[in-house]
């Protein structure tokens, strides 16, 4: 079940980086079969093979482990509430240019609120 | 292709396990399992440093005896097959170990996996459990605050095996109890640090041979180096170690299985009523076909799970499956030779009362069989 999941953000994450499973997996010195297999949860990951994806995807290691419902609000100390949530989750697995057109339409919402 | 042989390696160890459980353990098994006294029993540790198997899973660089996890599974069926209570001192040990080689640093492993190996090894622990944070690891409670080159720890974890009596132990505490999982870290802390102290001893139903109890951690300084992983990989790091240790409850189950079947085997063939053995009634015969054929079909689940953690693929599914279906499994298995005894089963002047008892506990330690189906569910 964990396995899956980091899986899933590797996935994400080298799609967001523009990379193919060849591509990351050369740079990480692994074979595209064993990135596959790490991509799709069949493989166990050590701690170790997380933080070489990470540096080499240039994200924090807390992006592919954090699980949590309840994230913290880095400046104010307190739980964000579970729309925001939610809204941040969904968000971290789209693509950019998905993540520049809702930018828009939010910032179209808020002008038209005004 | 596929095969269900143990190679030569494994072979050796399980006659190794079978005659130390024979020797060293069974003629024990009653006396620490009837005393009232809580006080444990320390011939138990110097058996097994004599055999180096609390080194079992201990890679041979640092003292211990490399085995894969499929032969740790071999050799835990023959422990429990002895006495689950005496091996529960020797499993929590590997839990400890296991984790810290896992995912311990070079110097890690250097300073503390000897203490577990050879002539002179000591007894360690894994401390995740707490009085509010059972199945909810996320839900831990245990601070640990960091202060310069130091992380100061508070709190108090419950039912550790081998608390009080470990040389060191494994200890899960959160830098900030709202990141729930996210917060989460592993220690290396000594047993003889200051700060740390025994508190209740449990008086249990089963595995009395075993000590369980309270770790409660005040002030107590951990220097940063022993910090396990990264900072906040804490929860990563407990679900891969119970992950992997797994198959070993599994295991248990089978070895208290197989010592019920035997007893009730060979009372079937003895007790005569009728002016036959009672085995030759069906009803009987039938109970124990049941029980040999579930015995059999937990081992292969649990040598599966084995085996699929020794090929480095993601066990969570096979691993979950063998414990639910071993240690309910035997816990039935252990309820039907008491039948086949009849009275004289339900008396303590056989062991299959202490087998029942013992075996209650597989089904609820290490992630209890309920969280075992979600985990199971949530993959199907």
């Amino acid at each position: 079940m964990i396995y899956k999941n980091i899986g899933k953000k590797i996935q994400m994450a080298r799609e967001e980086a523009g990379l193919s499973q060849e591509e990351l997996a050369s740079r990480l010195g692994y074979t595209q079969a064993a990135l596959s297999n790490y991509e799709l949860g069949k493989r166990r990951l050590y701690l170790a093979n997380i933080e070489q994806i990470a540096k080499e995807l240039n994200k924090l290691l807390s992006y592919f482990l954090d699980e949590s419902v309840v994230t913290l609000n880095a400046e104010q100390g307190a739980p964000r509430d579970e729309t925001t949530s939610e809204i941040l989750k969904l968000l971290s697995e789209l693509p950019a240019e998905e993540k520049e057109y809702l930018l828009e339409y939010i910032k179209w919402r808020r002008d038209r609120l005004r | 292709m596929i095969g269900f042989d143990l190679n030569e390696d494994q072979l050796r160890y399980q006659k190794m396990a079978r005659t130390f459980a024979e020797e060293e353990m069974k003629p024990y098994a009653a006396e620490l399992d009837r005393r009232q006294d809580r006080t444990f029993d320390w011939g138990i540790v110097r058996r097994f440093a004599k055999a180096n198997l609390l080194g079992l899973n201990v890679p041979q660089a640092y003292g211990g005896l490399g085995v894969d996890h499929l032969t740790a599974a071999v050799v835990s069926e023959e422990l429990a097959a002895a006495c689950l209570g005496i091996s529960g001192s020797v499993c929590g040990t590997w839990l400890a170990t296991c984790c810290l080689s896992l995912v311990g640093n070079e110097d890690q492993k250097k300073r503390y996996l000897p203490l577990v190996c050879g002539e002179n090894a000591k007894l360690a622990g894994l401390a995740v459990t707490e009085p509010e944070a059972g199945a909810d690891m996320a839900g831990i409670r245990t601070l640990a605050t960091r202060k310069g080159d130091h992380y100061i720890l508070n709190g108090t974890k419950t039912f550790i095996t081998n608390a009080g009596l470990g040389r060191f132990y494994v200890v899960f505490a959160t830098i900030d109890p709202r990141k729930r999982d996210g917060g989460l870290n592993a220690f290396v802390v000594d047993g003889d640090e200051k700060g740390l102290r025994l508190g209740a001893i449990e008086d249990t139903m089963g595995l009395r041979a075993t000590q369980t109890g309270e770790l409660i951690f005040e002030n107590l300084e951990v220097p940063a180096e022993n910090l396990l992983g990264v900072e906040n990989t804490g929860f990563l790091i407990a679900m891969q170690t119970l992950d992997i240790a797994r198959p070993c409850m599994g295991a248990n189950a089978v070895g208290v299985a197989r010592s019920a079947f035997e007893v009730a085997l060979f009372y079937a063939r003895e007790r005569k009523q009728y002016g036959r053995p009672i085995i030759e009634n069906q009803a009987i015969s039938f109970m124990l076909t049941d029980m040999a054929t579930q015995i059999e079909s937990a081992r292969l689940l649990t040598w599966k799970a084995s085996w699929l953690i020794d090929q480095g693929t993601d066990s969570a599914m096979a691993s979950s499956m063998c414990k639910v279906f071993a240690t309910e499994m035997a816990e039935r298995v252990c309820n039907r030779a008491i039948e086949i005894l009849g009275g004289r089963g339900y008396t303590r002047k056989w062991p299959l009362e202490k087998y029942l008892r013992d075996v209650k506990a597989l089904q609820i330690y290490e992630g209890t069989n309920q969280i075992q189906r979600i985990i199971i569910s949530s993959m199907l």
